[in-house]
């Protein structure tokens, strides 16, 4: 079952300052399956962005279909759940409202929204935190209410785009395995995006490369769960799998 | 020294209970001198009252209602016409603050009529109105709504995209959006525009009231002239000092507090 598909998708964007057409994505089809995670690799600036704001629904996108469960997107909306890079937690909402919002918006009542979002907020280590105000947590914190508040609306596909690039590295190892683990947990649909390499192979179980608006190569990600950077990081796989999308990456 | 450093230890301690006596005690000289100038018969009394005399006539124009009643008339107008000003600025700001093409359109025109002062209508105001109730709501409406109207586009401006993008990814309709995520994140700004606006629209009354007005603060300093009696002159001035501080210092200043405070959207 295709959860996610997209076909011959393009983006020109009008620059009216230049008066000239950018090309930010040429043309670009991708299928992903229910429960698969898949990562989307480029240098910055191929387009990645784009395409992820495309899907979601924040722009406009031309070409010829976005298809979620076979229903053609058309604007935002909660069949496609947003990580931000900004994270986008309601400061003026407590932990718990921000886990429950999208509940919320589906009208489910209080009692029940609340229970929703603490088993969510369980799942990532954040029980104790349900009642303070996101300018209280720390960096790597506010992006866990971030994974969680997505999940918790439960939509069709996950979209992250490069959401660990602004916490501590310390803290972004962190981060990915506890992604690996609930996604294991859960089986979400994912689009992860980013420019890192090494967390594009760690987290997925395919890795698109993404140049200049194209898909340039996929490659199948067959490591074992769960993963774990103590382990991966000595392991002869995923070094050469890190080095096979490098190369095509720094080529691109 | 070490006296004066204990006096001070002292004081300090003393203000961080009762912080009201922060709030007079600088005042002391001020009415100090004001006291010796006048009893120095450097001027008539009648031309320059000491603060003694400026007490009396408060005393007994609140004993005869005269002070309450027009302070009552001046609040009512106040915040007859800050209500309509908010009731009218809020959505403006909103409005202006997400459409790009409203901005373009409103902002300039905006500034033009904001450039053109409160007191400047008047003249047309009353050829048009009259001497009047429309007349002075005009005027606090029109001076009350710029600041609203230009911090709620800030504050709309402020809330940052991915905000409102992820509360529609999350299933929020677009009035959703406008309740759960625009209107909170602007909330700091518009709270400043309106103690800004009070406090604009406040000056702006008691210029009108002297002008237009039957009754209220601006009117008693203006009938007060006529009259020769500068002691209600300056009761007045006083008046209007005292009640702008509490209001502002005592009510909208701490809610301004309040709401950027607790959410981070303010530093310190
Ligand atoms: N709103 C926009 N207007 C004009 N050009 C844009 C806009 N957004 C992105 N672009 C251009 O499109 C290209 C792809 O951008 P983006 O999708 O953000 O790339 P990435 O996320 O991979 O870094 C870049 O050349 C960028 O300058
Ligand atoms: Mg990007």
């Amino acid at each position: 079952m295709k959860t996610l598909s997209l076909k011959n998708l393009r983006k020109t964007y009008f620059d009216p300052y230049a008066g000239s057409q950018v090309t930010a994505v040429h043309d670009v089809s991708l299928d992903v399956e229910q429960g698969e995670f898949v990562s989307v690799v480029g240098p910055s600036g191929c387009g990645k962005t784009t395409i992820l704001n495309m899907i979601a629904g924040f722009i406009p996108y031309t070409g010829d279909e976005i298809l979620i469960d076979g229903n053609l997107v058309k604007g935002p909306g909660p069949d496609r759940g947003v990580v931000f890079q900004s994270f986008a937690l309601f400061p003026w909402k407590t932990v718990l409202e921000n886990v429950g919002f999208g509940p919320k918006m589906r009208g489910v009542p209080k009692d029940e929204r609340d229970r929703t979002a603490r088993e969510y907020l369980a799942l990532a280590g954040l029980s104790h935190a349900a009642d303070r105000y996101p300018n209280e947590l720390s960096g790597g914190m506010q992006q866990r209410v971030g994974v969680v508040r997505a999940l918790a609306n439960n939509p069709a596909v996950l979209l992250m785009d490069e959401p660990f690039a602004s916490v501590d590295a310390q803290t972004r190892m962190t981060l990915q395995e506890e992604l690996t683990r609930i996604w294991q947990e859960r089986k979400p649909t994912v689009i992860f995006i980013t420019h890192d390499v090494a967390e594009a192979v760690f987290l997925a179980n395919r890795v698109v490369v993404l140049s200049k608006g194209r898909v340039l190569d996929q490659i199948k990600v067959d490591l074992p769960r769960p993963r774990v950077w103590d382990h991966l990081i000595e392991d002869e796989t995923f070094k050469r799998l890190s080095a096979q999308v490098l190369q095509m990456v720094r080529a691109a | 020294m070490n006296i004066a450093l204990r006096f001070w230890s002292g004081y300090v301690r003393t203000t961080h209970r009762w912080p009201i006596i922060a709030t007079i005690v600088p005042f002391i000289p001020v009415v100090a001198i004001w006291s010796i100038v006048a009893n120095s018969g450097m001027f008539p009394r009648a031309f320059f009252p000491a603060p003694v005399d400026v007490m009396r006539s408060f005393i007994s124009l609140t004993y005869k209602g005269i002070l309450p009643d027009y302070l009552q008339d001046s609040l009512i107008r106040l915040l007859f016409g800050a209500t309509i000003g908010v009731a009218l600025g809020i959505p403006l700001g909103i409005l202006i603050g997400s459409s790009r093409l409203a901005h373009r359109i409103c902002w300039p025109v905006l500034l033009f009529f904001q450039a053109i002062g409160d007191i400047a209508w008047l003249p047309i105001l009353l050829i048009w109105f009259g001497f009047g109730l429309t007349t002075m709501t005009f005027v606090i409406v029109y001076t009350v709504l710029f600041p609203i109207v230009l911090s709620t586009v800030l504050g709309v401006q402020s809330v940052h995209r991915d905000l409102a993008r992820a509360a529609q990814s999350l299933g929020a309709s677009p009035m959703r959006v406008l309740w759960e995520v625009t209107l909170p994140g602007a909330l700091p700004n518009i709270i400043t525009g309106l103690r800004n606006g009070l406090g604009y629209g406040w000056r702006a009354l008691i210029a009108v009231e002297i002008i237009v007005g039957t009754s209220g603060i601006g009117f008693m300093m203006f009938d007060a002239r006529r009259a020769g009696s500068t002691v209600e002159i300056l009761l007045g001035m006083i008046v209007l000092g005292t009640l702008w501080y509490i209001v502002d210092a005592w009510i909208l200043a701490p809610i301004e507090r309040a709401t950027g405070q607790r959410w981070g959207l303010v530093t310190s």
